[in-house]
């Protein structure tokens, strides 16, 4: 088998007619996928049966494409005739090459998906599993090591191993091997930790597509870890506004002087979790603690930013609650309600002010909350009052009708008086 | 005899010194007013052990004064569109003073209206004063219980809310079921295929205008056919003896007005108490929440309609079960031509027991339709 997929690559690395163009598609490829299912071999069989839903199929290309032979041949060993272009399976060394030779072709692309980049081969090439290949090491990642060789789905459709919601499982084949991993002295343990991240949460369970997954941080084909000084750009890509407070902040320069790689110092880079405020807190949350010495001018600063934070939080909770109490009690408060927004907007902006570190940029965003959190609470005691008056006028109300009722009641009594005694 | 009544007979009539009328006198003498006081003075009211079920004529009268009133009071601040609706309803119950009060008078009141109507009506039944000569008095009273139906109908949905659009939904698909007519009967009603604005802007001129409209010349007709054929006393008070009356103004006036006093607490506090919710406005491109229902009087319906299989003899369950609801409507209308033996002055058991049987029903389905639906919260 391996040699039969070696000749085959080996005549389509060598042979430019092999090339895929329209003009110079081979010809159908039905004598090889016949003899390889009729053999009923697991080593040859369902690479032929899963050609018919691979992309490449659907565009018209054939087994010969790829590794070439004679596939009118009934004859195994003339369709397997390395005189007639025949290559085997390539190696992983020759994988990129034989992908590349279209894949990297501006011009052989245009004839099938012209919107298509064409810098795959030369991404790969600068990439951590390029590079080891080019080194000798053909334990890494190539083209089908993600992709599949027979059976290539395209990236949009859902099923391919590609497909954001399945990009990290086909990552973690290699990253999640210990033995793999400890060979290349990488951790083991990546897809764990992501499957615990708030990307990881955004993207499989809340389907956002739009949420990272291994590729979006260290690129696809040109796939390399971030490095220290990269990391606030690669997180800015998403994160802009963080990133580009992070960069006017003084930890900036700090950061780079201590060669501290960033957001990943205090978010993590895989288990990237939900931040809370106690990141500011001396607590054992606490992010800032683990680099500012209690007491010092960074700590103090952490704990007003924590200070501000949580009394925002305390008031819109409490102006919250009133409203609540309110609608509960069937009083009219969505317009209070709506307004009320605009205090938790206010937190959004002040937590994300917390990038700057500098405590009266965190300040200035929970004054503008605190203004609109007290006014919701000033509204929801003049609700409180209104529901009041309503009871008190309600019962004032229910005495005058009671005693009209009496004086009616009275007044018919007196006219049945009348009547019994003869009266008018 | 009166001033008004002595220059209205002529014996101050024309001459250069008639003498000026004081502006009451005035006002009497061109109103009539001691001819309708004439003949208010000569209506009696029967008395015996179901004289109370005659307050509820006059309880349902009042309960639509206060609709009109409220109604009314809303139009000054109500805009009649799919953009403004629920804003201007929201305006009522936060902004406008004691608008939270008049808006939720005229909702608790709108279900007090037709419980009362439903009495007024199980009454009148029960105690057969449809026979004659009050045949049309029970026709005009049951177009008028239908029209209520529809001010309940037409109404629900003028917060534009969540659930009143949807229950809306639901409500204009009924009629749809009608053979022949119903597709184009549902599309007028709704002025388009689906609940739009448009369904809103038509709601509102059928609840404010139209209506009204009918009602005002129905209500007029079953209050003349009242006052011209006197109370009706029931078969089994009439078979022992012939009662004893009261007159209308003042005794049973005066007790009427104690009803509608109390009428008027209830609504306060209930306003006071349990504002009318608004709920959230309606998302037309939303799906459904769970536990749409109708207003409590539509629910016998909604719930029987529920309960029919898709086809019934190669006909659909809700047609049949719409042709059904049509028939009984006209039956309830037919009641006192159908019922002969009450006309004859025979009793009528067999009736009583079918609307007893009715009624149960149609409590026990309305009792089913509040079971909480499927995925919808118990609490």
């Amino acid at each position: 088998m391996r040699t039969f997929f070696a000749v085959l690559v080996s005549s389509l690395l060598v042979g430019a007619s092999a090339r895929a163009t329209p003009e110079a598609r081979p010809a159908a490829s039905v004598g090889c996928v016949d003899c390889h299912l009729a053999l009923d071999d697991p080593s040859v069989t369902p690479p032929a049966k899963a050609f018919a839903d691979d992309v490449h199929a659907r565009a018209g290309f054939t087994c010969a494409s790829c590794h070439g032979g004679d596939p009118r041949a009934e004859d195994q060993e003339v369709a397997h005739d390395r005189k007639k272009g025949f290559r085997g399976k390539p190696s992983a060394r020759e994988v990129p090459l034989v992908c590349g030779t279209c894949h990297a072709d501006a011009a052989a692309m245009k004839h099938f998906n012209p919107s298509m980049r064409v810098d795959q081969l030369s991404e790969y090439r600068s990439s951590g599993h390029g590079k080891k290949l080019s080194q000798g090491d053909e334990t890494v990642a190539t083209c089908t090591s993600c992709h599949g060789a027979h059976g290539i789905l395209p990236v949009k459709d859902a099923r391919s191993p590609v497909y954001p919601t399945r990009i990290a499982q086909t990552c973690n084949r290699c990253h999640g091997d210990p033995a793999l991993m400890a060979a290349h002295n990488l951790p083991a343990d990546v897809y764990a930790q992501y499957t615990r991240s708030v990307h990881h949460e955004a993207l499989a369970k809340k389907g956002d597509l739009s949420a990272p997954t291994c590729n979006s941080c260290h690129g696809n084909h040109g796939a390399a870890p971030p490095q220290v000084g990269s990391v606030a750009n690669v997180c800015g890509t998403c994160h802009a506004v963080f990133a580009d407070q992070f960069k006017a902040s003084p930890h900036w320069e700090a950061f780079a002087e201590l060669g501290l790689p960033g957001c990943v110092t205090c978010h993590e880079n895989h288990l990237i979790v939900h931040p809370t405020d106690a990141f500011l807190s001396t607590g054992k949350d606490s992010r800032c603690a683990s680099c500012h010495e209690p007491g010092s001018e960074g700590a103090k600063s952490a704990a007003a930013m924590y200070a501000d934070l949580l009394r925002l939080q305390k008031e819109t909770g409490a102006a919250r609650a009133s409203l609540a109490r309110e609608a509960e009690a069937g009083m009219e408060v969505s317009r209070a309600q709506f307004d009320l927004a605009r205090a938790d907007e206010a937190l959004t902006k002040a937590r994300a002010d917390v990038h700057l570190f500098q405590p009266y940029a965190v300040e200035k965003a929970v004054t503008t909350g605190l203004t609109v959190a007290r006014a919701a609470s000033a509204e929801a005691a003049r609700i409180a009052r209104e529901r009041e008056f309503r009871r008190k006028g309600l019962f004032v109300s229910l005495g005058l009708i009671f005693l009209a009722i009496v004086g009616l009641v009275a007044k018919i009594r007196d006219l049945d008086r009348r009547r019994v005694s003869g009266g008018p | 005899m009166s001033e008004a009544r002595r220059l209205s007979s002529g014996e101050a009539e024309g001459g250069p010194s008639a003498p000026r009328l004081s502006p009451l006198a005035w006002v009497r003498d061109r109103l009539g007013w001691d001819d309708i006081a004439h003949l208010a003075a000569k209506k009696e009211v029967p008395i015996h052990r179901h004289t109370v079920f005659y307050y509820l004529g006059g309880m349902a009268l009042f309960l639509f004064l206060v609709q009109v009133a409220t109604g009314i009071l809303l139009l000054l601040y109500y805009r009649p569109s799919a953009t403004e609706a629920f804003e201007s309803v929201q305006y009522i119950m936060a902004e406008v003073p004691f608008g939270w009060l008049i808006r939720s008078i005229h909702a608790w009141g709108a279900n007090l209206f037709v419980g009362v109507v439903l009495l007024h009506l199980a009454s009148v039944f029960f105690l057969k004063a449809y026979r004659a000569p009050r045949e049309m008095t029970w026709i005009s009273g049951a177009i008028l219980l239908f029209l209520t139906f529809g001010f309940g109908f037409s109404g629900y949905l003028l917060p534009w809310n969540t659930l009143s659009y949807f229950a809306t939904k639901v409500g204009t698909d009924v009629p749809a079921q009608i053979p022949g007519i119903g597709p184009l009967l549902s599309r007028i009603l709704r002025g388009g295929s689906d609940v739009t604005g448009a369904t809103l802007s038509r709601f509102y001129g059928i609840h404010v205008a139209i209506l009204p409209a009918i009602t005002t010349l129905f209500l007029g007709l079953h209050l003349i056919l009242v006052q011209k054929k006197g109370m009706s006393v029931p078969p089994s008070v009439e078979r022992e003896r012939s009662p004893r009356t009261m007159r209308f103004v003042p005794d049973f006036l005066l007790r009427d007005m104690v009803g509608w006093l109390t009428a008027v607490g209830l609504l306060a506090a209930l306003s006071a108490f349990f504002p009318y919710e608004l709920g959230r406005k309606a998302d037309p491109f939303a799906s459904a929440p769970a536990g749409i229902r109708p207003e409590w009087y539509f629910l016998s319906m909604f719930q029987a309609l529920k309960y029919l299989p898709a086809e019934i003899a190669g006909v659909p369950g809700e047609t049949l079960g719409v042709l059904f609801f049509g028939a009984l409507a006209v039956v309830l209308v037919g009641v006192p031509l159908l019922d002969r033996g009450s006309s004859a002055g025979r009793p009528s058991p067999w009736w009583n027991r079918l609307a007893a049987v009715a009624l149960l029903g149609a409590l026990l389905l309305a009792l089913l339709a509040l079971l909480p639906a499927p995925g919808e919260a118990t609490s």
